[in-house]
């Protein structure tokens, strides 16, 4: 028995996931132009088929990838084009985008909302025309590479309820800001840079692992609380107020059951939207909104996976635009080693050396982790407070 | 479709950003942009949101096919059902999902049974499968060791009742499917990953490297520290060897962790397709609901990634989600009910073997590296 031709088996592979209840992928591109070939190749021998190949377009430097597959044989190109803010699509704007990729490309899109960018696969030999095509559409080819590589919003206000800031014109405004064009128009930083705005601590869009700076709306103090709505709530069955009270993680809520009231200890409370989630719009967000800068999530990088951590808390969306800049600065001057995410560089420097470095203090509430070591080095100012308010304590003891 | 013009050189450099919110959203959510108040559920697939105003916006949402690829002209169709009967707008939801906007509950049905008669479930809010994210891997990518999309379409086949409602679950479930440790599907903050392992050291091809190092000579001078690959290597593994006047990269299978980040770099290592499967990470989120956010925990460390069924890969799959069926409250992610009842018990409940891979953390950095036992708490049963 002759050996077979790997396509064939891979096809053969293929064929199956063209079944079952699940939409599938491989029925969508058979009805494109993209090279079955080269997946069937890469099924059958259970190795990606792909390559990295080349392509120029005049005066662009970032926001297409080729691939070649191994043996040459077949080429591929695709375009990271940026999405509207908010992922919103009127069929007006979609159709223009499905023509130039039936125009210019092979007649495929990928069109996951994650990096706030769209993939459209597109000829090699007409990759420089299909640039000012896009422009021409109203948008333009996104990032790729070492740079400025994602902006992503959630829906926000735009359809969301719990929406605690613009988080789609916070994306239009880091878009357009002049040091991110800047840095975006070539591959200059050590490795990817994200940025993702979710509008509250649901958030949708994973800011908080998958971005390097992170804007999370939140609110200080209290849930409020509209006690004759929740009443009403209550007494049509569609919430339990004790289930409340024992599913908030932090154990700020108590019910008083002679008054019929529920409690919210806004110190305790960790916005966790708990009691929001299953009472809305009984209760909802505080009135006092800000928004939690977020620094060093990330997936890839050096160190492995890591969850971003609180840097600050601003009042708006421009407040944050200075942490980046400068933050992005040392990065990319300092003595940062090649494929290091941002995070990488700040658990190399130390986080406390980075704040210094942003001329930002330590705040809110103290940590949950007190010191273990007595041992402590602090500055004249730091002395002077514990000194001052020691003597203070002395007065009160008329000691 | 406007013909495009042939700039100069310093006009194409300028770019076009698409951030006229103006022009690009529809007419209903720019008049109530921020005025939203209230919400209502229609089954697992449709949400009303309701406006001060008084005016509603139903959104219905569907799944898209694996690493969210659609041709030209099934999303030609999708923009004509939206027309038809929408409100003339679609969004990309970040979970690789679709969601068409309606003026009314009775549209939003019509949407409802035009999608599924093209074969697309109507699903995936509430206590269901909000969706399976999954990287691109065999389609265009060049680091990917197992087809992800294919690994997700037969997982969606087996969860596609999860997805639409006919079964409920506890609470939210969302799955990665990455095909290799750099994770593109979405990293590990979700309560089930899968994640392409080479499950041992990868090999070089050393007739593909010299396109990744500096010419010989250059080679020879600089200092190791500089050498791209090497830099690249989190821990090491990855050396110069000088035999004589040659010089080698020699990878020192001891010290590999299999992160993925050479062979992201570079495309002379390779892997041997037998050696080849998934780990499967559970009980990680992003939301700050329960016990707050969280990355995954290593559940499996290895299972083999056979295609095209993927048979132990989604029987484990749903093993999982059977346990948490089982035991968790109501209302209740599978990262909420893991902290309660306990890593150990979980393990145990599922019933996997414990292997060094569950006491070994490469990066978590707390302790030592490796530990026989997180803390002696732990360690009584």
């Amino acid at each position: 028995m002759g050996e077979r031709d790997p396509v064939d088996v891979g096809m053969e592979i293929l064929r199956y996931y063209e079944e079952g209840p699940w939409p599938s992928h491989v029925k969508e591109l058979k009805k494109t132009r993209y090279p079955m070939e080269a997946y069937a190749m890469g099924m059958a021998q259970r190795k990606t088929a792909w390559a990295a190949g080349s392509a120029k377009i005049r005066y662009v430097y970032t926001g297409f990838i080729s691939r070649r597959t191994r043996d040459g044989k077949i080429t591929e190109l695709h375009f990271r084009v940026w999405q509207p803010s908010g992922q919103i699509y009127t069929t007006d704007f979609l159709r223009k985008i499905l023509d130039f990729a039936d125009k210019y490309g092979l007649g495929l899109i990928e069109i996951a909302g994650q990096q706030g960018q769209m993939i459209i696969s597109v000829r090699n030999e007409v990759a420089d025309e299909a640039v000012d095509a896009l422009r021409a559409i109203g948008t333009d080819i996104g990032a790729t590479g070492d740079t400025i590589r994602e902006l992503a919003t959630c829906v926000g206000p735009a359809l969301c309820e719990f929406a605690l800031y613009d988080t789609l014109a916070a994306r239009d405004y880091y878009l357009t800001h002049p040091k991110i064009y800047e840095w975006m128009s070539n591959q200059l930083f050590p490795f990817k840079f994200k940025m993702k705005f979710s509008g509250c601590p649901f958030d949708c869009t994973r800011a908080s692992h998958r971005s390097d700076f992170g804007l999370v709306g939140i609110w200080e103090g209290a849930p409020e609380v509209d006690h004759e709505a929740l009443n009403e709530k209550i007494g049509k069955g569609e919430v339990d107020p004790r289930e409340l009270a024992g599913s908030c993680p932090s154990g700020a809520i108590t019910w008083d059951e002679k008054e019929r009231r529920l409690n919210i200890d806004g110190a305790k409370c960790k916005k966790s939207m708990e009691c929001i989630r299953k009472a809305f719009p009984a209760i909802k967000p505080g009135r006092n909104r800000k928004i939690a800068v977020l620094v060093g999530g990330k997936v890839k990088g050096r160190f492995g996976p890591m969850m971003a951590k609180p840097l600050a808390i601003v009042n708006t969306y421009e407040e944050a635009a200075d942490f980046v800049v400068k933050t992005v600065e040392a990065w990319m001057e300092g003595n940062t080693p090649h494929k290091d995410r941002i995070a990488d560089f700040i658990f190399r420097t130390g986080f406390t050396k980075y704040l210094e470095m942003l001329n930002v203090r330590p705040q809110g509430k103290p940590a949950n982790h007190p010191r273990l070591v007595a041992g402590a080095v602090l500055d004249d100012e730091e002395r002077r407070l514990y000194g001052d308010w020691a003597r203070k304590i002395v007065e009160q003891y008329g000691l | 479709m406007t013909a495009p013009t042939k700039p100069a050189k310093a006009e194409r450099l300028n770019k076009v950003f698409p951030v006229d919110l103006d022009k690009y959203l529809p007419e209903p959510v720019k008049r109530n942009y921020g005025r939203w108040v209230d919400r209502r559920f229609h089954g697992y697939g449709i949400i009303e949101h309701v406006s001060e105003t008084g005016e509603r916006v139903f959104t219905v949402k569907v799944a898209l096919p694996p690493n969210a690829r659609l041709s030209a002209d099934t999303a030609e169709k999708f923009a004509d059902i939206a027309d038809k009967h929408g409100i003339g707008a679609i969004r990309i939801t970040m979970a690789g999902n679709i969601e068409f906007l309606a003026g009314s509950l009775e549209a939003a049905q019509r949407i409802r049974e035009e999608v599924e008669g093209m074969g697309f479930p109507v699903g995936g809010w509430g206590p269901t499968l909000w969706g399976i994210n999954s990287c691109t891997a065999f389609l265009t990518c060049t680091t990917a060791v197992v087809d992800s999309p294919s690994i997700t379409k037969a997982l969606g086949d087996q969860l596609y009742e999860y997805f639409t409602g006919e079964k409920t679950l506890p609470a939210k479930l969302r799955i990665y499917v990455s095909g290799c440790p750099a994770m593109c599907a979405g990293g590990t903050g979700i309560d089930i990953a899968i994640v392409g392992q080479w499950g041992a050291p990868p090999k070089i091809r050393e007739e593909i490297l010299p396109m990744c190092l500096p010419p010989p000579k250059a080679l020879a001078r600089i200092p190791e520290s500089q050498v791209f690959l090497v830099q690249v290597c989190p821990t090491g593994a990855l050396t110069l060897r000088r035999e004589g006047d040659k010089i080698r990269l020699l990878l020192v299978p001891e010290k590999c962790i299999n992160c993925a980040r050479c062979k992201e770099n570079c495309d002379a290592f390779d892997y041997d397709p037998e050696n080849v499967g998934v780990a499967i990470l559970v009980g990680g989120k992003y939301s700050n609901t329960g016990v707050g956010r969280r990355l995954a925990r290593v559940l499996v460390p290895w299972v083999p990634a056979v295609p095209p069924h993927y048979r132990e890969i989604t029987a484990i799959v749903r093993r999982i989600i059977d346990v948490w069926r089982e035991h968790a409250r109501e209302g209740e992610r599978l990262a909420d009910m893991i902290d309660r009842i306990g890593w150990g018990t979980f393990v145990d409940l599922v019933g996997v073997p414990v292997s060094s891979m569950h006491y070994d953390r490469p990066f978590a950095g707390t302790r030592w590296k490796d530990e026989a036992y997180p803390s002696l708490r732990d360690a009584l049963r």
